[in-house]
């Protein structure tokens, strides 16, 4: 009996073959495959083949109501769920005309923040285990725990929140929270030095990752390339600084920037990144105490929500990149449509396929992971 | 090929076949000292079939530590115990996922991870996910929630060494005793072309499971297969069309 | 929320194009309807004298009332920081328009999705194989027209849902109500 992907292949050169790598594979990240033409252990073409991730999304967000849509929402992109559920909202809001309390712009970058943390720890541990470094990868998810732990407190959940409504948040912040997150943000800080010793210091890294997977800046700006990786290619591009939303305007910041465009100069912006959102979060730690008010807005009946005709576009700076949410209303109590944009379904595909010609073979997992491509934001 | 019954060929003997008398009360004994052993040392196959995989390094590193009691990661299907399906199953992984579990060596385990197993959970009226995973492979247990927690993920690997110490993590079995029904199933989802290189059949016969429901109707378009792929397959027969939505 | 204006630069380099209409939308986003055999040079247009480079997605919205196809180029200009939204309408029947791939190369993605979930050709784009949808045959699955719910019923078993509390209080006479509307079958 024939395999099941069997297919014949006419007349190769004995010199060539190929591989279908994953989607049972440790080196891919999700549930993703990739088919490579190898010459050798060079890489001659690659495809990516995605899908195995599809749920049909925008189809049955079209049949669920406005609010019933938050639960669904976080689930699109699952390492980094809060600028999901954030973006949405915001679009709903400008569809609406809904005004977000102050309180809950501030709630809600607290969020967002230790969401970029958490994906970047968890990009970082899985990176360093694409090249071998399996210690790193340990390091990273008990860290992430830790901020785990504090979503949990405040959300009720570890990974899915559904924390973010539209008109604000759900809940206000549970006392002593602001606390237990200082220490662990301290935690971090004072584990950094560490992970440098481990990670950006070592030889490994140094041999795997310098010059692997490198994209200039105008092959980037033509891909489409957006956030870490294309900051990695020394553009300052942000949008929480270039087209501003909640209270971003009011912090202070940098944009952490590198010029090689590799494996390990975009392992380093996130890695100033994180230190970044510190800074971030120490602020929101020192100013939401002074911010008083209410954490949402007066809803309309939220089972029978007309949200009024229009369109809205809201975009986000993700971990990954720009996360836009396009959401059309015809005025009805259900979306007429919703599309995202994933960051990913440029980077997992079409940067992919580029980088990956003329790659070795042993670099696919580690190329996959640099550019933190996040296979459930490109099926959706 | 219509005036022509297709010849199904003698099958190789893939297998020693295994005697009535080696079943008796020394091989049972036997049975269960091996699965008290191996209860306390399963490999869970590395396959991130869904989102519930975002909580499975928590589970096997440092903070929850699944290896203390013996459960680990595995890279290959060969050499896997567990599969453990964490949350939904698009159509095109339930494929995949079908011919991993094909290739596992029996006894193997099937885990439910989440609510999108057992009913279709969140996704219950997306077209693209698969409802219920134990019409298309038999599972030993199920966790629900969206997402469960660690300690979930953990109860349900130490409920599963209680019941594989006790002898009673037997779906694998049924796979082969109701073979019919799962192909039949399988069928219904992807077409009658469906087949994959895994002889099933074979293999209950020598793990001495055949049952009323391992051949029957659906096994008969199987064999169809069998025979035209190892003779001149015809103009009209399907199998490329099966490649053709399979690979992109 | 506030109606900001036409943002100047923008008014300067469309003025020209005939029968476009622009509405300024919330933040910094514009919003431009343009008929379709314009598209592409507006897109090149904003490109070469305001630098929107980044396409950051191309919408499909299905209109069954009307019996047309609305798609959405979104590009966003590094030096203005601005998004701009250029909406064109075209008719469902045949479906087809132009790709912008050799303007945005992130288009090529986009055109693949459209094709794929809503059927939509595109002349000149690179790659329109199937990508997600490899193991589907229906129609394109994001149309209107196309009942997700229905197809569920037909293909997919939902579990018996009988437990033990549910038996006691149906040999009362009560139970789950199977027919009311969204029941699962």
């Amino acid at each position: 009996m024939r395999p099941q992907n069997y297919r014949p292949v006419a007349h190769p050169p004995s010199h060539e073959y190929e591989l279908y790598f994953g989607p049972n594979h440790p080196g891919i990240e999700g549930n993703y495959a990739i088919r490579v033409r190898l010459k050798g252990d060079v890489i001659q073409e690659a495809i990516a083949d995605g899908g195995y991730l599809h749920r049909g999304f925008e189809k049955i967000m079209e049949s669920r109501l406005w609010i019933q849509n938050v639960a669904l929402v976080p689930r699109i992109c699952v390492p980094d769920p809060v600028p999901m559920e954030d973006s949405y909202a915001r679009s709903v809001e400008a569809l609406g005309g809904l005004e977000v309390p102050e309180r809950a712009q501030w709630i809600r970058v607290l969020m967002l923040e230790v969401s970029r943390i958490c994906a970047h720890l968890f990009t970082f541990g899985g990176n360093a285990a694409t090249i071998g470094l399996y210690t790193n990868m340990f390091w990273g998810v008990s860290m992430r725990d830790l901020f785990l732990d504090i979503f949990e407190e405040i959300t009720g959940a570890r990974i899915y929140h559904m924390y973010i409504t539209p008109g604000g948040v759900r809940r206000d912040l549970p006392p002593g929270i602001l606390d237990k997150l200082s220490a662990v943000i301290d935690e971090l800080e004072r584990r950094a030095p560490e992970f440098d010793d481990l990670f950006f210091d070592s030889t490994v890294v140094m041999n795997r990752a310098a010059g692997c997977g490198t994209m200039t800046q105008e092959q980037a700006l033509s891909w489409g390339v957006t956030g870490p990786n294309l900051r990695a290619c020394g553009l300052p591009f942000d949008l929480r600084r270039d087209d501003p939303y909640l209270v971003y305007p009011e912090l202070d910041f940098d944009i952490p920037t590198e010029t090689a465009g590799d494996a390990l100069a975009r392992m380093r912006v996130r890695k100033a990144e994180v230190q970044q959102s510190i800074r971030i979060l120490r602020q929101v730690i020192a100013r939401l105490p002074s911010v008083k008010g209410p954490i949402r807005c007066p809803l309309p009946n939220p089972l029978a929500w007309n949200v009024p005709a229009g369109e809205a576009y809201a975009r986000a700076e993700s971990s990954k990149g720009e996360l836009g949410f396009f959401v059309v209303s015809n005025g009805g109590d259900k979306p007429w449509r919703v599309h995202v944009r994933g960051p990913s379904q440029m980077h997992a595909v079409q940067v992919l396929e580029n980088l990956l010609t003329g790659a070795r073979i042993e670099d696919i997992a580690q190329i996959m992971f640099s550019l933190d491509a996040c296979p459930p934001e490109v099926d959706r | 090929m219509s005036d022509t019954t297709p010849v199904i060929p003698d099958q190789p003997e893939v297998c020693r076949t295994v005697d009535a008398e080696e079943r008796g009360v020394w091989r049972r004994v036997m049975d269960r000292f091996a699965d008290h052993c191996r209860a306390r040392s399963l490999f869970v196959l590395h396959y991130c079939t869904g989102c519930g995989a975002i909580e499975l390094p928590p589970t096997i590193t440092s903070r929850f530590d699944m290896e203390r009691v013996g459960v680990s990661p595995m890279v290959t299907p060969r050499q896997a115990d567990i599969l453990l399906i964490t949350g939904y199953l698009s159509v095109k992984t339930l494929k995949r996922v079908i011919l991993s579990y094909e290739q596992m060596q029996s006894p193997k385990y099937v885990l439910g991870f989440g609510s999108c197993t057992i009913n279709g959970g969140m996704y219950w009226n997306s077209y693209a996910t698969v409802k219920r995973l134990d019409q298309y492979i038999p599972a030993d247990g199920f966790i629900a929630g969206c997402m469960p927690r660690p300690e979930a993920v953990q109860q349900v690997f130490l409920d599963l060494m209680k019941k594989i110490d006790a002898g009673q993590a037997n779906a694998w079995q049924d796979y082969y005793l109701n073979y019919d029904r799962y192909l039949g199933n399988q069928m219904a989802l992807f077409g009658e072309e469906w087949h994959t290189p895994v002889d099933v059949i074979a293999e209950a016969e020598h793990y001495g499971y055949v049952g009323d429901g391992t051949r029957g109707r659906f096994t008969e378009i199987l064999d169809r297969h069998a025979a035209y792929a190892l003779r001149d397959a015809p103009e009209d027969y399907p199998e490329r069309g099966a490649n053709e939505r399979l690979l992109p | 929320m506030k109606q900001a204006q036409v943002p100047a630069v923008l008014e300067s380099v469309l003025h020209e194009i005939p029968g476009i209409q622009i509405t300024p939308k919330e933040g910094s986003r514009v919003r431009v309807d343009v008929a379709p055999g314009a598209l592409p040079a507006i897109l090149e247009l904003l490109k070469g004298q305001l630098g929107f480079m980044h396409l950051s997605a191309i919408s499909c919205i299905d209109w069954p009332q009307t019996d047309e196809f609305e798609l959405v180029y979104t590009v966003w200009s590094h030096e203005q920081k601005m998004t701009v939204s250029a909406h064109v309408t075209i008719p469902r029947d045949p479906g087809e328009y132009v790709s912008v791939y050799d303007i945005h190369t992130p288009a090529g993605f986009f055109e693949r999705d459209i094709h794929e979930m809503f059927g939509v050709r595109f002349d000149g784009s690179p790659n329109l194989r199937k990508f997600i949808l490899t193991s589907w045959n229906g129609p394109p699955p994001m149309l209107k027209s196309f009942d997700t719910l229905a197809y569920v019923e037909e293909t997919f078993q939902w579990v018996d849902y009988r437990p033990e509390w549910l038996r006691d209080i149906e040999a009362k006479g009560g139970g789950i109500d199977s027919e009311g509307e969204g029941a699962p079958s």
